[in-house]
């Protein structure tokens, strides 16, 4: 409590028990990281869209000559990115436990799948048998890979750090919204490769099969 | 810790409150300062002096047309001419000047310290800043953007335009939307998590709402335009084929990217505008503003309304006409909030015994002129009408109608009206007469006649005539009225120079205003408030016109920044959040994201090289300071350092 006497009568909120710490939507970080995923889909609808008006101005797509796209490769990227938020999740829950050494495991282990992905998604990149420069097919393949690979390395960079944080006893029950916001990001990220993945795997397939 | 903490309810706590809030002084420090009154003081000082070389662009280009066959530009030159003309007026003044007062006033008037992320405020006026210098650099090295502010491909891409500048232009329009963006976010947050105790959004300031909705409309407008210039990077540097029809790309998916940014664009420099016309009314007529709902309503749909009507800047592109009736019923519906604003103005105006002061006279001013332009908006938006005229100097008429009276006026208006309370002084009113006389009869003298001219026949964009065309006379009239409007722009240019030494005390309410940013003192104080305010209606000031005996939040620390976290709706106390000190790492991050950008024009993987260095320092910006398990101070400051 405060050891000031409030006798003046026009103090009529007293600030002095309030919580110092935030750990959710009552902190202004956690709405600025909103606004910083908001204006991030606003990017991936301009993608999505622009992929989608390029496809209709084409009459062939993918346009003759080039491979209709592999699932495989890419599927697992989802599959694993999916898993990671999972471990994201379990991550922030044994941190409200207290558990700090799960809590950094977890954290690691999200940053290590984050690292598979990249490292398959790179691999991507080396086989594509197409150059950006040639038909806006490929620019489009090459730009919006290209646009998630550099927020996956993102993401993953600020969560090593945040597990590095956690290694030297940063983090704790209270002290959490750090943990909170990155993992807020990381579902971005995450999930951002959903729509992606249909537009650049499923769609040709379904438009190369409907134009023979 | 505890036993130790001082409080601001503490009487004996204001010199210690202020060393608390103080910016460093000195030079060097400089680069450190997080102060919202600050950072938006910079925002409005540099977007002015972007003004005046925009302003000065404009008055070369009509000299260059003041007589047919002119030589005193080339072709090429001229093209620089204009299109520095319309980027700066958009990215470099208008945007960044309407988020300036934002800045500058929006804490103030919601009653708080500081907002959300003081860093992130100066890291994005420090990316503006470079983006501005190194779009003059190029235009003083000869080699700026020349494809107009809208950079139409294909004569933006790199078949036609050879050279840095549209590589200027691409890179630097990007970069600058993240200070937009930037702004925007933490305006958001800052309205809807640190009013004061008791203001609901139902009892927030208009020019509040107006902001709150710019931002929003930012949010999900510029996103659009920094992918779109992105790929037209993409396309001049790696030849990727998006807008190149050759390759299977499209140069009309240029015009909807651009234009799907560029008509919330005009809104997001007009929203704010109709937020200053609102308080000033409010105020010069000493009563409340009427219809608030009905204009908070309006502001809101104005903001979704902007986002339907991009494709009337479009109806001469052939798209099926089914798409351009749409767009047309979109655009007519825009009148109904517009309309509906400028009845409640109107009622609010009506009977009352009005103060003709200058910020006043602006307003009114803002009246004549915007109609105008609202008048030839309604004729453009007739697409048989639109073809007619498009890319003639009707547009151009139209487009500085709508712009000088949608924006610049207010703008001015608002200028005149808060000068005196960033700096303590009042702006001469003398002065201010002469030039809203010069600006008003400048700006219709300039401009109405571009709609002969361009009834004429007379195309924008060209840097001359033949003399057999019949158009000099006209020309040389305009190009006399264009100094006319200069001077009178120049006349509060001086105004405000003169005044912040010589103008009258101002105290700190001179108009009798009802606001919170008038409850403290000009300019205020290092803490904004020496006890943060509670208030319970719309017209705290009114009600109770001393600000001393204003009710008030207890229990801050005087020691440490903080300031009070309040519920999104109904402005409860909810927490208290401590507040990051000074710090030079915005600074450097925008250096090093700053290199990222202009290294990309030279050599691509430069790009990287910037990536990697603000990695650093954004760790560095973030890095907790240890020791960070004393106790609550610890975390909190550590981690809200954005």
């Amino acid at each position: 409590m405060s050891t000031t006497e409030l006798n003046d009568a026009r103090f009529v909120v007293d600030a002095t028990d309030l919580s110092r710490f935030h750990s959710g939507s009552d902190a202004p970080i956690w709405w600025g990281i909103v606004g910083l995923v908001l204006i991030e889909m606003s990017v991936v609808a301009a993608f999505v869209i622009s992929y989608f008006y390029l496809l209709m101005s084409n009459p062939q797509w993918p346009p003759a000559d080039y491979p209709v796209p592999e699932l495989m490769l890419p599927t697992v990227s989802l599959v694993l990115l999916l898993i990671s938020c999972v471990t994201m999740y379990m991550a922030g829950k044994t941190l409200n436990k207290g558990q700090v050494t799960a809590f950094v495991l977890y954290t690691v282990a999200s940053v290590a799948l984050a690292c598979v992905v990249l490292v398959i998604r790179w691999q991507q990149f080396q086989n594509f048998e197409f150059s950006l420069d040639q038909h806006v097919y490929g620019s489009l393949v090459w730009t919006i890979s290209g646009f998630h690979f550099l927020h996956v390395v993102s993401a993953a960079i600020g969560t090593a750090v945040v597990a590095i944080l956690g290694m030297m006893g940063f983090f704790s029950s209270t002290q959490r919204i750090g943990v909170v916001v990155d993992t807020l990001y990381w579902n971005f990220v995450a999930l951002a490769w959903i729509p992606f993945y249909l537009i650049l795997y499923w769609v040709p397939r379904i438009t190369h099969t409907a134009g023979g | 810790m505890q036993s130790t903490a001082t409080y601001d309810h503490d009487p004996a706590s204001t010199q210690l409150l202020s060393r608390t809030w103080e910016s460093p002084p000195g030079v060097l420090n400089w680069f450190t300062h997080v102060n919202h009154r600050q950072i938006g003081y910079r925002f409005v000082v540099t977007s002015l002096v972007f003004f005046a070389l925009a302003g000065v662009l404009a008055l070369i280009m009509r000299l260059q047309l003041i007589s047919p066959e002119n030589t005193l530009l080339g072709p090429d030159l001229y093209n620089q001419l204009f299109t520095m003309h319309g980027t700066t007026m958009m990215f470099f003044f208008a945007v960044p000047a309407m988020e300036g007062l934002g800045i500058y006033l929006a804490p103030l008037m919601i009653g708080t310290r500081d907002m959300s992320f003081p860093r992130l405020n100066a890291f994005g006026y420090y990316v503006y800043l470079i983006a501005g210098i190194a779009l003059y650099t190029s235009l003083f090295l000869g080699m700026a953007p020349a494809a107009g502010w809208f950079s139409y491909v294909p004569l933006a891409n790199i078949a036609f335009s050879e050279g840095r500048g549209m590589d200027f232009w691409t890179t630097m329009i990007t970069f600058i939307e993240i200070s937009a963006l930037a702004a925007a976010v933490e305006l958001i947050v800052t309205i809807l998590k640190q009013r004061a105790p008791g203001m609901t959004l139902s009892r927030m300031p208009l020019f509040v709402w107006a902001i709150l909705v710019m931002s929003f409309m930012i949010v999900f407008a510029m996103p659009t335009v920094m992918a779109g210039s992105v790929l037209l990077a993409l396309d001049r540097a790696f030849f990727t084929q998006f807008f190149v029809a050759a390759g299977g790309g499209d140069p009309l998916l240029w015009q909807h990217l651009f234009w799907f940014f560029g008509h919330p664009e005009v809104y997001i420099i007009m929203v704010p505008a109709l937020g200053i016309i609102s308080s000033i009314i409010a105020t010069f007529t000493q009563r409340p503003i009427f219809g608030y709902t009905a204009l908070v309503l309006s502001l809101v749909a104005t903001g979704f309304v902007s986002f339907g009507l991009w494709v009337h800047h479009m109806f001469t592109t052939g798209l099926p006409h089914l798409g351009l009736s749409f767009f047309t019923a979109a655009s007519a519906m825009i009148a109904i909030p517009t309309g509906v604003q400028v009845f409640c103005w109107i009622a609010s105006l009506w009977g009352a015994r009005i103060r003709f002061a200058t910020p006043m006279l602006f307003i009114l001013g803002f009246f004549a002129i915007f109609v105008i332009g609202g008048l030839t908006g309604v004729m453009v938006a007739s697409i048989p009408f639109d073809s007619q005229v498009h890319d003639s100097y009707f547009v151009v008429a139209h487009l500085h109608y709508v712009l000088i009276g949608g924006a610049v006026f207010p703008f001015f208006a608002g200028l005149y009206y808060w000068y005196p309370k960033m700096t303590g002084r009042l702006m001469s009113e003398r002065l201010g007469r002469w030039s809203f006389a010069l600006i008003f009869i400048g700006t219709n003298l300039t401009f109405f006649p571009m709609h002969q001219l361009g009834f004429e026949g007379m195309p924008r964009r060209v840097y001359t005539y033949l003399a057999d065309m019949g158009w000099q006379d006209l020309n040389f009239a305009i190009t006399l009225a264009a100094f006319v409007l200069g001077t009178g722009f120049l006349l509060t240019l001086i105004n405000a120079v003169i005044s912040r030494s010589r103008g009258d005390l101002a105290g700190s309410n001179p108009w009798q205003a009802e606001t919170l940013e008038w409850a403290t003192t000009s300019p205020p104080q290092n803490y904004n408030f020496r006890h943060l305010p509670v208030v319970s209606s719309r017209t705290p000031l009114w009600d109770q016109p001393d600000a001393d005996r204003l009710e008030c939040v207890a229990g801050l620390r005087a020691d440490r920044r903080e300031l009070l976290v309040t519920t999104l709706l109904e402005a409860r106390p909810q927490s208290v959040l401590i507040m990051p000190n000074p710090s030079i790492w915005p600074f450097l991050l925008s250096l090093a994201v700053g290199f990222g950008f202009l290294g990309f024009m030279f050599e691509p993987w430069l790009f990287v090289v910037g990536f990697a260095l603000s990695f650093f320092m954004i760790v560095g910006w973030l890095w907790p300071k240890k020791p960070w398990l004393d106790g609550e101070q610890s975390y909190d400051q550590s981690h809200n350092q954005s």
